[in-house]
């Protein structure tokens, strides 16, 4: 398991090395923008990443609240503490984009305003998680985290529902959408690149929060073994 | 702000946020190890 875990680091440090070099390098440069719009091979694919580690966090919620599972549980922490970090970047590199480009760093429309009611909802659900105290603390997250997920088809349709500013799809945005060939290649290594970051992420921090709960569960034994004493 | 600060400006938040949040969790790592160890020895 070990070796698995190391082989996946490596390879995950492979296409990232590979992936920044198709997206400075290899991807051509837009006629409009210019070299701004590079962003997009790291913009899009955190969001991305952050929107199916808030999937996960959807998902491991649903299995809690069934099954009671600490497992579950602990996936559910990780998955949404990795997402708010992609969040975040999201919510930083979309600004830096803009202002070159819209002349503004940020307006109140439908795709940026959700995104930060989006990041907002799961900054609660963690701080819920760190600082709620008693044992109902985990099924009020999960509860939070099932309602909290509407808001990831509402990003995503924003653009589609609503007339914004932000650029309309060009992944699976009908006619007129999509990118050229190179951008495609620079894209695609990307979204795998942040992925498997992504993956790296939740896998370590959903071993820290299991070691954290078994530091907890002896923590507890030890109490009992001196109060009975 | 050019397109090219701009670029780099993104690029380093891109890498300083994953960065920083992986030494937060290699940092938390090593305290809960080190505190299991310690559990394990007075038990």
């Amino acid at each position: 398991m070990k070796l698995l875990s190391i082989m996946f680091i490596v390879f995950t440090l492979a296409v990232l090395g590979f992936s920044t070099y198709q997206a400075l390098v290899v991807a051509p440069t837009e006629q409009t923008m210019g070299d701004v719009q590079r962003i997009f091979y790291y913009h899009a694919p955190t969001a991305w990443v952050a929107g199916l580690c808030f999937f996960v966090n959807f998902l491991a919620s649903i299995v809690y609240l069934w099954k009671r599972s600490l497992n579950a549980d602990a996936l559910a922490l990780a998955s949404a503490e990795v997402g708010v970090v992609f969040c975040t970047i999201v919510l930083i590199t979309g600004p830096i984009w803009a202002r070159p480009v819209w002349g503004i760093w940020w307006t109140w429309e439908a795709r940026l305003t959700s995104t930060l009611v989006l990041w907002m909802i799961y900054v609660s659900y963690l701080m819920l998680r760190r600082f709620a105290a008693g044992s109902q603390t985990p099924v009020l997250a999960a509860a939070l985290a099932i309602f909290g997920f509407v808001d990831v088809p509402i990003v995503y349709m924003s653009i589609r529902w609503f007339r914004t500013q932000h650029p309309q799809p060009v992944i699976a945005g009908g006619e007129g959408s999509g990118l050229d060939p190179a951008m495609w290649h620079a894209f695609l290594w990307n979204l795998l690149a942040f992925t498997c970051v992504g993956i790296v992420f939740i896998a370590t921090r959903y071993n820290l929060q299991k070691l954290e709960n078994e530091v907890e569960a002896e923590h507890a034994q030890l109490a009992l073994r001196g109060s009975a004493r | 702000m050019t397109g090219a600060v701009a670029l780099r400006a993104a690029y380093a938040v891109t890498w300083i946020i994953p960065l920083l949040y992986l030494r937060y969790l290699l940092g938390r790592y090593r305290r809960v190890r080190s505190e299991m160890k310690d559990l394990k020895r007075s038990s």
